[in-house]
């Protein structure tokens, strides 16, 4: 059932068909997940605020699963499927949109504000750029101590626009680590257009030039590219080439957050992107042309939507964080 | 801060140093070079640290001794070295980053106070990270390069911040600080760093951050205390015909709130001595804990003398006037003591 007008994903040979059905799984997990995220949040069962990756599903998972069971990497607001490429649990994501107190941040923090160290997963912050020196400095340890391990952050196009990012990248390069650095060129930073960000919105080009790093570009709707692509750089990278960067070009298809519509974004070039780019369907048409049934991709939909049904009835048994518990945790040796 | 006579009498011109005794700074440098022997996970960064040695020749000899790998000099780039001091400090290792001059601490707070102070708290990842820095004035550096900006960070839940007054805690609290799990601020007094002599304790002597210590016991009024303003503090404390204590606090974040209101309890007289500006530092939570819990031990309101709230200033007449000096801080005293 490929939707009128899809394109295809790309047929990368390399890419073996449990690869292409795992990644199909991490696009649409995240896609369901935060649907029903923005559900519960409307319907007032989440509080704060909510960000989701709609339109930018396949860099999250291409990226993610691109990335060796070694490796870190520090995820944003857009990369759900990079948690799960990662190992990370559905119900465990709900647990932290719902503030419990066995989830990720135990109720400290929310949304997508969170880490899980035993898979390797440094949390988010929401300063824009902060997380790019912190992966390398991680792959600075990796050179250090001559582990064969590579580490990755994700940077909108609008973290070009802060210094953390250029000094970040700069010390990437001048020490040659083994960091890879995915750019999520989603078009918008918040209300504000690539246009108003940037003199040169060609930030592959940038990062070449700027930092002597290759960067390479690809096609952020296409799962199939993007793994290919990345998992290419995370393994120059792991071989001793320094760090390594890829460039993915995407539309973010919801506003900044849950609370904004984006009536500032032009309506008709999301919903062409939608009608023809929409990362879970330009993959399940790739696994349609690769000889899948209709029935066998229906079925792995639904066994995905059952996954995040049971993650969400399991995260909300879980219980709520004591108040008693407010001063604990802030030191890692608390001062007596 | 300009006080000399209990300073010369610690240390002055080298040649006159009692036999066995080291500076401050050479503390300070024996506690880098003892920790990088002791754990391969520790390694310094930071701007002109290798060859050159330090701004203030912290770091010197450290280079030959452990090479680049474990002595990293890095670019002009504080929020990018300290941010990969905490990526490093993720993957277990024990990097101890040096910022040349503690007013450079604005440039990397954003990765201080949001990366590193809250990531234990919202993920349980241990960040062991110290980052040293070279405070205060004294020596003509002016409004950047002099400062004393412990302030912004004491009420930073996650940070501790540690201002050694002493040869001894330079050592200790260092040591201790390297094998914390918790991002420390070491703050070094640069004024200190040639004058304070004393002999260098042994290898094992380690100073517990979150303790004051006592420097000098008395009856009569407490003068609690830290950094530059202890070897003020008990120089002061001879000059003044009364029997007065000297609290160091070592730990200026988190406050050792135990110690303090001990002490006063017992002289009942408290002046909060600091180089920072009046505003700033340490003294607004010492002053704020008295008034909350110690209230009922004063026979005195209690008293602050600190540097007013202007940036450090340059020319020598500005600089002297601006800090606390052994004249200024004896007034402060006697005034408090005359209550």
């Amino acid at each position: 059932m490929p939707t009128d007008g899809i394109v295809p994903a790309s047929d990368p040979k390399s890419v073996t068909h449990a690869t292409r059905l795992e990644l199909f799984r991490l696009v649409l997990l995240q896609r369901l997940v935060e649907e029903r995220v923005l559900a519960l949040y409307r319907q007032g069962r989440i509080a704060g605020s909510v960000y989701d990756g709609r339109g930018q599903e396949a860099v999250a998972a291409g990226a993610g699963l691109a990335l060796g069971p070694d490796d870190v990497v520090a995820p944003l607001n857009r990369e759900l499927a990079c948690h799960f490429a990662r190992g990370v649990e559905v119900a465990h994501v709900f647990r932290n949109f719902l503030g419990r107190a066995t989830g990720p941040t135990f109720g400290r923090d929310g949304n997508m504000h969170f880490g899980v160290p035993e898979r390797g997963v440094f949390p988010l912050v929401s300063m824009l750029g902060n997380l790019c020196p912190v992966v390398t400095g991680a792959a600075l340890a990796f050179k250090r101590r001559g582990e064969p391990r590579v580490a990755m952050t994700f940077l909108g196009e609008g973290a070009f626009s802060v210094g953390d990012t250029h000094e970040g990248l700069n010390l990437a390069a001048v020490w040659h680590v083994p960091a890879v650095f995915v750019i999520q060129h989603n078009q918008w930073s918040y209300s504000t257009p690539v246009a108003k960000q940037t003199a040169n919105p060609n930030f592959a080009e940038r990062i070449r030039g700027g930092w002597s790093i290759p960067a390479e570009r690809v096609d952020g709707s296409d799962a199939l590219a993007v793994y290919e692509t990345v998992q290419a750089a995370v393994e120059r990278a792991r071989a001793g080439e320094g760090p390594q960067a890829v460039e993915a070009l995407s539309l973010r298809l919801h506003g900044h957050a849950a609370h904004d519509d984006a009536r500032y974004a032009d309506a008709a070039v999301r919903d062409e992107y939608e009608r023809t780019r929409d990362p879970i369907e330009r993959l399940a048409a790739r696994l349609l042309l690769d000889g899948l049934s209709e029935t066998t991709l229906d079925a792995f939909r639904s066994e995905v939507a059952d996954e995040v049904g049971r993650g969400l009835a399991e995260a909300e048994a879980a219980p709520a964080p004591d108040p008693a518990t407010l001063l604990d945790g802030v030191y890692a040796n608390p001062v007596e | 801060m300009s006080s000399t006579g209990h300073l010369e009498a610690l240390g002055g011109a080298a040649g006159e140093s009692p036999a066995g005794s080291v500076t401050y700074l050479d503390a300070v440098r024996a506690a880098l070079r003892d920790a990088l022997r002791s754990d391969e996970r520790v390694f310094l960064l930071g701007e002109d640290i290798g060859a050159f040695g330090g701004a203030f020749g912290v770091t010197a000899g450290l280079l030959d001794e452990f090479g680049e790998e474990r002595v990293l000099d890095t670019p002009i780039s504080e929020e990018g070295f300290v941010g990969a001091a905490i990526g490093a400090a993720w993957m277990g290792e024990r990097p101890v980053v040096e910022i040349q001059f503690a007013d450079f601490l604005s440039c990397p707070f954003d990765q201080i106070v949001t990366v590193a102070a809250k990531t234990h708290w919202r993920s349980g990842i241990a960040l062991p990270l110290t980052i040293r820095a070279p405070t205060g004035g004294g020596v003509r550096g002016g409004p950047f390069h002099a400062s004393s900006p412990e302030g912004f960070f004491v009420g930073v839940a996650g940070l501790k911040v540690v201002c050694p007054g002493s040869v001894e805690d330079a050592y200790g609290l260092l040591r201790t600080a390297v094998e914390d799990d918790d991002p420390v601020l070491y703050l070094e007094h640069k004024a200190l760093y040639r004058r304070l002599r004393a002999e260098l304790p042994p290898e094992t002597h380690r100073t517990p951050i979150g303790k004051a210590r006592i420097a000098k016991p008395g009856t009569d009024a407490t003068v609690v205390t830290y950094g530059s303003g202890v070897p003020l503090a008990l120089d002061v404390a001879d000059r003044v015909a009364a029997d007065v204590e000297v609290l160091d606090l070592r730990t200026v974040w988190p406050l050792d709130a135990a110690a303090i209101l001990e002490s006063v309890g017992r002289t009942s007289r408290m002046l909060v001595l600091q180089e920072a500006s009046r505003s700033s530092g340490a003294a607004g939570q010492v002053l704020s804990l008295i008034a909350r819990e110690g209230f009922e031990s004063l026979d005195a309101p209690p008293a602050l003398h600190a540097a007013p709230d202007t940036p450090v200033p340059f020319a020598p007449e500005l600089e002297d006037a601006y800090l606390p000096s052994l004249e200024s801080t004896t007034a402060a005293l006697e005034q408090l003591l005359a209550y």
